[in-house]
C-alpha cells in the first residue's frame, strides 16, 4: 500500500524556521526540573524531530485534533490512516474539513491541511484500513495514536501491537518490540485516554469489560410488544427490510436518504399500529446508523490529553498517565485516573509468542505430539491453525469430526510441505489452557 | 517510560501475518466444542470459523426426529458482539419466526463475552426441548400452544414432514 | 442517551444546517441549538487558549464572537496558535486570528478590536457589558479584577482561563445563571407509586389480575405490579404506609402471591416471569416517597422567587409558578414519561398514556398560573413560551441555580480554610491541585512586582526560583494557609516558564468551550467555580474559591 500523494506542501527547511518557534516547548525539553523522569536528556527535540515516527489511526474527530497538536508540540514526521470519506455531519468537530470537501477522504485532507498550516510538519496520509497493513508497516513507528470510535479496529490494532512482543530465551519482554499505543474515545460529553505499552500495561482486551455492548432489544419485543419508538424502527430495520426489499437485494445504507426515509415511513406506520409516538426523521436515523452523539469539546480535551502523552513518552520530561483517565464535563468537569489490571488470561497479551525449533523435515504430528508429551506443555488434544497472508489456514482440528477428516491429512505433512516459512506462528489451542498458544516455529 | 531510540531497530521481523483477537478466540471455542447428541457442525470453508452451520436433533419433546440448521456468523468483534444466528430449516416453532429469525435472549439483549458457541448451541437446544409461549415471534404457534397442545404438536408434525401448516 | 423531544425536532430530510449539526443536536436539542446561535462571546486576547476555547464554539455554531487584543503577532505565537500563521508576525493578532476562526464556519460571525483590554476598560468599559459572555485569557492580575467588578455588576458571565506549562487553569464568575436541563446521568423516574394520583389509581384498579390468561400476566407492567402488591401492604400496615428495608423480604412475598396460578395439571413449561422480576428490582428505587429536592425548595426560598418584579425574568416567573403548583399539589408537575418495561403493547401504551394526560395536567395548570404572573406584573404574555414550560416541567426536579463567588472577592478575601483544607485533605499527596492555584497565583504577584513571569529566562532561572519561593511563603503566611509542599512544583513552575503548551491550551480550550455552551444554552451544569488541570498526572480538581 502506497503512500498517496500530499498535494503540494510550501514547506521547505527556510520557510520552517523562525525565531523562537519552539521556545514554548523548549523550556520544558531544555530544561530538567525535579518532575522529569530518570531517563529524560536536555535538548532533544532536533532527535526527536528527526526520528520519532508517530502514527495516528483515524482522521476524523479525535484524529484532526491529533494532527493538530502534535504538529504543534513539534512532531514532524506523522501517518495518519483512515477509510473514511467526508460527509456533511463531520463539519460540526472535524475542523480540518470544509463544506467543499465532502467526499474525499478523510485522511488526504488532512493532511494537506496541516502540512500547509504547520510549516515543516509531514503528515503522510493513508487511505485505507488498519488492517491492510501488517506488522512490517507498524513496526516503523515509535508511537501509535488512536481516535477511533468503534472496539474492533482498537481490538485489531491491540492485538497486532501485542503479538509483535518478543521474549528472550528466560521469557523475559524485550523492551525494544514495545510500540506503546495512546488511545482516546469520546462519546458525547464523555471520554477517556489511555496509555498502553503493550506486555507491561494492561491492553485493551484485558479492559474489554470497559465498553458497553451494543443495546440489542429482544427479538420478541421488535416482533410482538413493540413499546417504544425505537422498537419500531429496529423492526423495520432487521425484519420489515430483509422481508420487502424495497431496494431489492441491496443491504441497508444508512447515509442514503432514501434509505432512511423507507425505513422512517415504515417505522411511522408500525408505531401507529400500536399507538406509539414520538418516531421522527433524526430518532430514526439515530437508530440505523447506531450513532454515537459527538461535540467539538470532548474532541479536543481527549485529544490534548493523548497528545500531551505522546509528547511525554517521546522525551520522558514528566511521568506518563498511570494509565487510564476517564473525563466527563456534563455536571461540572470530572476527570478520574485509574490503573486497571492485566488480566492473566488475556487472549491478547498475556500469550507470549514462545520459539520452537524443528527440522524441515519434521511433520505436523511430531510437532502436536511434542506438545502432547513436552512435561511444559502437557497438552490433551491440541488443535492448530496458522495465519498467511491469504487469511486464517487451518492445519488440524482434532475435536470436530468433518474438520478432522479434512485435516487429518496434514498430520503426516512435513512444515515446509505445509508451506510453513521460518518464524512462522503457530496457533494452538487446548483444553488445558485457558487462552492457547502462539508458537513461532524455527527451522533447525 | 519507554526507550524510544530502540523501538525503531527492532529485530528482524518476518513479514508474517498475525492472527486477530476475534480469530483466536473462535478457534478456541471451535476445537473445544462439545455438541450435544445428534448435532452436527458444517464448514463451507475448514480454513473459515467465522462462517459456518449447525445443527441440531432433538431427541424428545415436540420437535424430536426433527433436524433443525442454523447459520452461524461471527463477527469481526467477537465475543464483544454475538455471533449472528438463523434458523435455516422452516419450523413451526413459537420463538423462531418463518424468515428464520430466532428469539433468544443469550442471541441479542443478554449477551455476554464469557458466552461460547457452546452456549449459544445449548441455548437453540433448549429453545426446541421448551418453546416460550408468553414471548413469541410466531405468535399463531405459541397462541396454539398455549390453546391446544394436541393440534400444536399436530401443527409441529406436519411441518416437520414439510405439509405446510396453515396460517390465518 | 441522545435527548429526543418530538416537538423540536423537525420532521424529514433535514437541512443542511440540522445535517451539518446533528451529532451535536442529539445532546441539546434544537432549542439549546437556537440558544447557542444567538449568543454573542468576547475573547479578550487571541492566546492559543483563547482561540482554542474560540474554536470549540466557532465549529458548534455560536452565532457572533469578538476578539480584543492590542497584541502583535509574534514568532513564539504562531509557534504554539494553529489559528496564527507565519506570514502574520507582526500584524494585529485579534485580526489575525479572526480570519482563521472563521473558516471554520461560514454560519459565525467575528470581528475583532485592535485594541487592548485594558485601553478598552478605560475608554468604553460598557463595551463588554453586551456579550452574553466574556472569556479572558493571557491577563495581568490589576485588570483581571476591574473585568470581574464590571462583569458582576452587569450580571454577565466572565470565563478566566490560563494555560502555565503543563497546568489549566479555568475560572467561572457568575453572578447569576439559572440551570433548567441538568441532563443527570442518572436518570430518574418519576412514578409517584407512593401516592397515586387520580388516573394512575383508576387504570391500576380496571387490571384484575386475578382474570388475566397466563400470556397476559405475564405481560402486566411492574408499575401496576407493585401498586397492586402495594394496596395490600397498606391494607394491613395503613394506608400511608410504605415497606423499609427490614420488611423488604414480607413486601417481595406479597409480589410472589400476584404471581400467575397455574391450574392442575397445567404441563407447559415454566418460566418465571419478567415482570415480577422487574417489580422486585424496581421496589427500592420506585417506592419512595415523592419528595420536592433540596436544589428546588432552595430555588422556591430564593428572593428572586419571593419578590418578582416586571424586571424578573422568565425562569423566576416560571419557578414562581411552580412554587405555586406546589403549595397546592404538595408535589411538583408529573414529568410524564416511563421507563421500558417487559409489557405488551397495549398495556405498556395505555399506562404511558395515563402519566402523559396527567402530565399535560399540570403543565397547562402551570401555564396558566405563569399567565397570571405575568398579567399580575403587566407583562406581555408571550415573553415565556409554551415549549419552554414544556421543558421546566419535565426537569422541574432538575432546575437550579448558580451564583458564583466574585473573582474580585475571591482575590482580596481568600478562603484560607477551605485551601488548607484541600492541601490536608489530598488523595493525592504529591502534587494536590490546590497547590498549583495558590503556585498560579504566587505567580501573578511575581509578575506585578518584575513583569515578567519567573522562569521565561533560562539564565534567571535559579534566581527565579528562589524569588517565586519567597512570594509564596509570604502568600501563605498571608493567608494562614499550610503545610507547606515540596519545592518541586515550585521548581517546576518556573521550569514551566509561562510556556503556553498547545496540549495544555486544548484541554483548557475544550473544557472552556463547554461551560460556555453550558452557560448560554441553560443546560448541563457549569463549573463552581475554579477548575485546574494538571497534566503531569492527568488529574483535575474543581474548588469554590
Amino acid at each position: 500500500m502506497e503512500a498517496m500523494d500530499q498535494g503540494a506542501s510550501e514547506s521547505t527547511t527556510e520557510s520552517s524556521h523562525w525565531p523562537s518557534r519552539w521556545s514554548d516547548i523548549e523550556k520544558i525539553l531544555n530544561r530538567t526540573g525535579p518532575l522529569s523522569m530518570p531517563e529524560f536528556e536536555e535538548g532533544k527535540l532536533p532527535a526527536v524531530q528527526k526520528d520519532c515516527n508517530i502514527l495516528v489511526i483515524g482522521a476524523g474527530g479525535l484524529g484532526c485534533e491529533l494532527l493538530k497538536n502534535l504538529a504543534m508540540m513539534g512532531f514532524i514526521n506523522i501517518s495518519v490512516i483512515d477509510m473514511d470519506t467526508i460527509d456533511l455531519s463531520n463539519l460540526n468537530r472535524q475542523f480540518l474539513f470544509r463544506e467543499k470537501d465532502i467526499g474525499r477522504p478523510k485522511a488526504q485532507v488532512a493532511a494537506e491541511f496541516i502540512n500547509n498550516r504547520v510549516p515543516g510538519v509531514k503528515v503522510t496520509p493513508y487511505y485505507a484500513k488498519i488492517e491492510d497493513f501488517d506488522a512490517e508497516f507498524y513496526k516503523e513507528f515509535s508511537i501509535i495514536v488512536c481516535g477511533l470510535d468503534a472496539i474492533a479496529p482498537r481490538r485489531w490494532i491491540n492485538r497486532l501491537l501485542c503479538s509483535m512482543l518478543e521474549y528472550d530465551d528466560h521469557e523475559e519482554l524485550e523492551p525494544e518490540t514495545i510500540h506503546p499505543l495512546v488511545d482516546g474515545g469520546t462519546e458525547g460529553f464523555k471520554g477517556n485516554a489511555r496509555v498502553m505499552a503493550p506486555g507491561i500495561t494492561a491492553c485493551i482486551e484485558c479492559t474489554l469489560s470497559f465498553y458497553p455492548p451494543a443495546v440489542n432489544f429482544p427479538m420478541c419485543t421488535l416482533a410482538q410488544t413493540p413499546r417504544l419508538p425505537e422498537h419500531c424502527i429496529e423492526y423495520v430495520k432487521l425484519i420489515q427490510w430483509p422481508k420487502d426489499k424495497p431496494f431489492g437485494e441491496t443491504e441497508i445504507d444508512g447515509d442514503n436518504p432514501e434509505h432512511i426515509l423507507w425505513i422512517h415511513e415504515k417505522s411511522l406506520e408500525r408505531a401507529a399500529q400500536f399507538g406509539i409516538h414520538g418516531i421522527t426523521y433524526r430518532l430514526t436515523q439515530g437508530v440505523v446508523k447506531r450513532i454515537i452523539p459527538a461535540v467539538a469539546s470532548t474532541n479536543a480535551v481527549i485529544a490534548a490529553i493523548c497528545a500531551n502523552e505522546v509528547f511525554k513518552i517521546a522525551y520522558s520530561c514528566y511521568p506518563n498517565l498511570k494509565t487510564y483517565v476517564m473525563f466527563n464535563d456534563t455536571a461540572g468537569i470530572y476527570t478520574d485516573v485509574l490503573e486497571p489490571e492485566r488480566l492473566a488470561d488475556c487472549m491478547s497479551c498475556s500469550i507470549k509468542p514462545r520459539m520452537l525449533r524443528f527440522p524441515r523435515s519434521a511433520t505436523l504430528e511430531d510437532v502436536l505430539d511434542f506438545l502432547k508429551e513436552s512435561p511444559q506443555y502437557q497438552m490433551s488434544n491440541p488443535g492448530a491453525t496458522t495465519a498467511t497472508h491469504e487469511g486464517q489456514k487451518t492445519l488440524y482440528i482434532p475435536g470436530i469430526k468433518s474438520l478432522e477428516d479434512q485435516t487429518k491429512p496434514n498430520l503426516s505433512k512435513t512444515l515446509e510441505e505445509l508451506g510453513f516459512v521460518d518464524g512462522q506462528e503457530l496457533n494452538v489451542t487446548d483444553k488445558t489452557s485457558p487462552t492457547g498458544f502462539t508458537f513461532k516455529i524455527r527451522y533447525e | 517510560m519507554i526507550k524510544l531510540y530502540q523501538a525503531k531497530n527492532s529485530s528482524k521481523e518476518d513479514s508474517n501475518k498475525k492472527t486477530c483477537a476475534a480469530q483466536l478466540r473462535i478457534n478456541k471455542d471451535v476445537n473445544e466444542l462439545e455438541l450435544p447428541p445428534g448435532c452436527h457442525i458444517e464448514f463451507r470453508d475448514k480454513n473459515d470459523f467465522l462462517n459456518f452451520r449447525i445443527s441440531i436433533a432433538p431427541d424428545q419433546g415436540y420437535y424430536k426426529g426433527g433436524r433443525f440448521w442454523f447459520t452461524f456468523k461471527v463477527p469481526t468483534n467477537y465475543p464483544h458482539e454475538p455471533p449472528k444466528v438463523r434458523c435455516e430449516t422452516r419450523v413451526y416453532h413459537p420463538n423462531i419466526d418463518l424468515a428464520g429469525n430466532v428469539c433468544l435472549n443469550i442471541l441479542r439483549e443478554d449477551w455476554k463475552p464469557v458466552l461460547t458457541i457452546q452456549s449459544v448451541v445449548h441455548g437453540l437446544l433448549f429453545l426446541l426441548l421448551d418453546p416460550n409461549p408468553d414471548d413469541p415471534l410466531n405468535k399463531e404457534a405459541a397462541q396454539v400452544l398455549q390453546a391446544n397442545k394436541k393440534l400444536f404438536e399436530q401443527n409441529v408434525r406436519r411441518a416437520m414432514t414439510g405439509t405446510s401448516v396453515i396460517y390465518k | 442517551m441522545a435527548s429526543t423531544r418530538g416537538k423540536f425536532e423537525t420532521r424529514s430530510p433535514e437541512n443542511e444546517k440540522t445535517k451539518k449539526y446533528d451529532r451535536q443536536l442529539r445532546l441539546w436539542g434544537d432549542h439549546g441549538q437556537s440558544f447557542l446561535e444567538n449568543a454573542r462571546v468576547c475573547l479578550i486576547n487571541a492566546t492559543a487558549t483563547g482561540t482554542e476555547i474560540l474554536k470549540g464554539l466557532v465549529l458548534p455554531g455560536i452565532g457572533a464572537f469578538t476578539i480584543v487584543d492590542g497584541n502583535n503577532v509574534t514568532g513564539e505565537d504562531v509557534g504554539r496558535n494553529f489559528f496564527l500563521l507565519k506570514h502574520s508576525i507582526g500584524s494585529n493578532r485579534g485580526s489575525a486570528a479572526c480570519q482563521q476562526l472563521l473558516e471554520l464556519n461560514p454560519h459565525v460571525r467575528g470581528d475583532y478590536i485592535d485594541e487592548s483590554c485594558e485601553t478598552l476598560l478605560a475608554t468604553n468599559p460598557s463595551y463588554f457589558t453586551t456579550f452574553s459572555v466574556v472569556i479572558a485569557t493571557g491577563m495581568p492580575e490589576s485588570t483581571v479584577l476591574q473585568l470581574s467588578k464590571l462583569l458582576h455588576v452587569a450580571n454577565v458571565p466572565l470565563l478566566l482561563c490560563k494555560s502555565f506549562g503543563q497546568i489549566g487553569y479555568i475560572r467561572l464568575q457568575t453572578p447569576e445563571h439559572t440551570i433548567i436541563e441538568s441532563h443527570p446521568d442518572d436518570g430518574f423516574d418519576d412514578l409517584r407509586l407512593t401516592d397515586p394520583f387520580p388516573g394512575l389509581r383508576k387504570h391500576v384498579d380496571s387490571i384484575d389480575l386475578e382474570s388475566l390468561s397466563r400470556a397476559e400476566h405475564a405481560h402486566v407492567p411492574y408499575i401496576v405490579i407493585l401498586l397492586k402488591a402495594l394496596d395490600r401492604w397498606r391494607e394491613k400496615h395503613g394506608p400511608t404506609s410504605l415497606p423499609t428495608y427490614s420488611e423488604k423480604k414480607d413486601f417481595e412475598s406479597i409480589i410472589e402471591s400476584l404471581k400467575f396460578k397455574h391450574h392442575e395439571g397445567d404441563d407447559t413449561p415454566h418460566v418465571e416471569p419478567l415482570n415480577f422480576e422487574e417489580a422486585i428490582k424496581a421496589r427500592a428505587r420506585t417506592l419512595r416517597k415523592t419528595e420536592i429536592p433540596d436544589n428546588v425548595k432552595k430555588l422556591f426560598e430564593d428572593k428572586e422567587c419571593e419578590n418578582l418584579n416586571p424586571k424578573s425574568k422568565p425562569f423566576w416567573i416560571m419557578v414562581r409558578a411552580l412554587r405555586d403548583f406546589v403549595a397546592v399539589n404538595g408535589t411538583l408537575p408529573l414529568r410524564g414519561s416511563i421507563p421500558d418495561m417487559t409489557s405488551d403493547s397495549d398495556s405498556y401504551v395505555r399506562l404511558a398514556g395515563v402519566y402523559k394526560t396527567e402530565a399535560d395536567k399540570h403543565c397547562e395548570d402551570i401555564c396558566n398560573r405563569v399567565n397570571e404572573i405575568l398579567t399580575a406584573l403587566g407583562k406581555p404574555l408571550d415573553i415565556v413560551c409554551e415549549p419552554e414550560i414544556h421543558i421546566l416541567c419535565r426537569n422541574s426536579h432538575t432546575l437550579d441555580v448558580l451564583r458564583t463567588r466574585p473573582i474580585f472577592e475571591e482575590y482580596e478575601r481568600p478562603k484560607s480554610n477551605l485551601i488548607t483544607d484541600s492541601l490536608r485533605n489530598n488523595y493525592q499527596p504529591e502534587e494536590p491541585e490546590i497547590v498549583y492555584y495558590v503556585l498560579l497565583r504566587a505567580v501573578d504577584k511575581f509578575f506585578e512586582s518584575f513583569k515578567r513571569y519567573p522562569g521565561c529566562l533560562t539564565h534567571l532561572m535559579e534566581t527565579d526560583i528562589s524569588k517565586l519561593k519567597s512570594i509564596y511563603s509570604k502568600l501563605v503566611q498571608e493567608w494562614g494557609i499550610g503545610p507547606f509542599p515540596k519545592d518541586d512544583l515550585i521548581h517546576e513552575m518556573c521550569r514551566f516558564g509561562a510556556s503556553e503548551l498547545h496540549t495544555i491550551a486544548s484541554v483548557v480550550g475544550g473544557c472552556a468551550a463547554q461551560e460556555v455552551i453550558k452557560v448560554v444554552t441553560h443546560q448541563y451544569v457549569p463549573i463552581n467555580n475554579t477548575f485546574i488541570f494538571n497534566g503531569i498526572l492527568c488529574t483535575s480538581t474543581t474548588f469554590d474559591l
